[in-house]
């Protein structure tokens, strides 16, 4: 009871979670300065901007359903959470693991985004409504590669279990080289769950002032931005963990260096994107899903019947 | 004073969140804060980001000469901001009214309207002088809180 509880609130739990997504923005931007040739955030920039946001006065629009607007960044903040505990992290068990928690990690990086939709939506403003529209637009683009995309590793390992798939992979690692298109596909896809460039279409802060999160100040916003934090962070490790399962059967010490370098590679390579990328309009971005992504995942799922039926039988 | 509002005061120093309002600029001011904003000057630096709404901001910097027109405006984007929120006047014109001043349809500077927490005097200023005042008004408040 005592060490779960350990487990859950401190390491690999809540305050693990809370302190690496942290780092992990600070990461990405200092990463994305550099790359603009500018010095960067300092490395506290991300923990002082959630204090910051912390300590402001959270203002309720009015007009806006105030129960639903405070409770929106929770459930956003509690879902991505706890998706976290069914990824299998520097070993091949997951802290919790049952069968077929695949698709419930995914349905569970889903409610983040439909929480940004209720939140725009019951905000009651126009910019706010346009935000939360176009999210839920851009949904339905990239959520089915995604999916396809992960269906690949299951159809191989043979198991809808991240653990089994981890386990799966960690014997027979040379597999990983027929996932390379979806890995490809999860890492756009993430993109566009993360709302970053060139799929911030939904925040759009040129067009649509900030989208969603236009009404949103104080805590709840800093609970919304954790809540972006954290689910970067369970991408990046349901990506590493999906399509690079290696170093699973190190020692923990080492096993745990070689997850964090996995982290950040996923992350860098999100950053690379989102530098060299300006964004798009929605309806390119959703020809783009439909006419090159879901037909590649698609082909990914032929590749992954294909080499089971050629190796694994 | 306790440690948290301790932490609370240095976050509040470390993380200005701005946003921009032109308020009867010739729009030579408003360049010039989009000077400062270029990777050039790299404000996030300080922690310094632009945002499109006010309820995100904590500073929002004004441009120009309050017109008759924009008063209103002006007084309900300030009402929209969470507290605490700071106000600094870029410019001649946003300081005193400058060379509109008497104009038929103008009011004067910001400070007829909402209090101003910074004058940044220049006809235009320079980007170099927005950072400086922005990186005074939060020394300022340092020494006042701290
Ligand atoms: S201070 Fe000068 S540059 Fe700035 S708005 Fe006034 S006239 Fe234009």
């Amino acid at each position: 009871m005592a060490t779960s509880l350990f487990y859950i609130l401190v390491f690999p739990g809540i305050l693990f979670l809370g302190l690496f997504s942290l780092a992990l923005e600070f990461f990405d931007r200092k990463f994305h300065a550099r790359m603009q040739n500018r010095k960067g955030p300092p490395w506290f920039q991300p923990l002082a901007d959630f204090i910051k946001l912390s300590a402001k006065e959270g203002i309720i629009p009015e007009e806006a359903n105030a129960t639903l607007f405070r409770l929106m960044p929770l459930l956003a903040l509690t879902a991505a959470t706890v998706s976290f505990f069914y990824i299998p992290l520097w070993s091949t068990r997951a802290l919790y693991s049952f069968d077929g928690d695949l698709i419930v990690v995914i349905y569970l990086l889903t409610i983040p985004t439909l929480a940004f939709f209720l939140a725009g939506w019951v905000s009651a403003s126009l910019y706010s409504m346009l935000g939360a529209v176009r999210a839920l637009t851009q949904l339905f683009a990239y959520e089915v590669p995604l999916f396809m995309a992960v269906l690949s590793p299951a159809i191989l390992a043979g198991s809808w279990s991240l653990s089994e798939i981890a386990a799966f992979f960690n014997d027979k690692p040379l597999f990983i080289i027929f996932n390379v298109p979806g890995f490809l596909i999860s890492l756009i896809a993430l993109l566009g769950k993360l709302e970053k460039v060139p799929f911030d279409i939904p925040e759009a802060e040129t067009e649509i002032v900030g989208g969603s999160f236009t009404e949103y100040s104080g805590r709840y916003l800093a609970f919304f931005r954790m809540a972006v934090d954290i689910e970067m962070l369970v991408g990046a490790s349901l990506v590493a963990a999906l399509f690079l399962p290696i170093g699973l059967d190190l020692h923990p010490v080492a096993g745990f260096i070689v997850y964090i370098l996995k982290v950040l590679f996923v992350v860098a390579l999100l950053s690379v994107l989102r530098t060299i990328f300006a964004r798009i309009r929605i309806d390119q971005m959703i020809r783009f899903c439909w006419i090159y992504l879901a037909p590649l995942s698609l082909i990914q799922i032929l590749i992954a019947f294909i080499v089971k039926g050629l190796f694994l039988q | 004073m306790s440690i948290i509002s301790k932490m609370v005061n240095w976050a509040r120093l470390k993380s200005p969140w701005i946003i921009h309002f032109n308020t009867g600029a010739c729009n030579a001011c408003d360049i010039e804060i989009v000077d400062a904003l270029t990777p050039r000057y790299d404000i996030e630096r300080f922690g310094i980001l632009l945002k499109g709404t006010p309820r995100h901001a904590d500073v929002m910097i004004c441009s120009g000469a309050v017109t008759n027109q924009i008063e209103d405006r002006l007084k309900r984007v300030y009402e929209q901001m969470p507290e605490p929120r700071f106000v600094v006047a870029v410019g001649t014109c946003a300081s005193s009214g400058g060379v509109f001043n008497g104009c038929y349809n103008v009011k004067g500077g910001i400070d007829t309207v909402i209090p101003v927490n910074a004058y940044i005097p220049g006809c235009p200023v320079r980007p170099e002088a927005i950072i400086d005042g922005v990186v005074k008004l939060l020394a300022s408040l340092e020494e006042k809180e701290g």
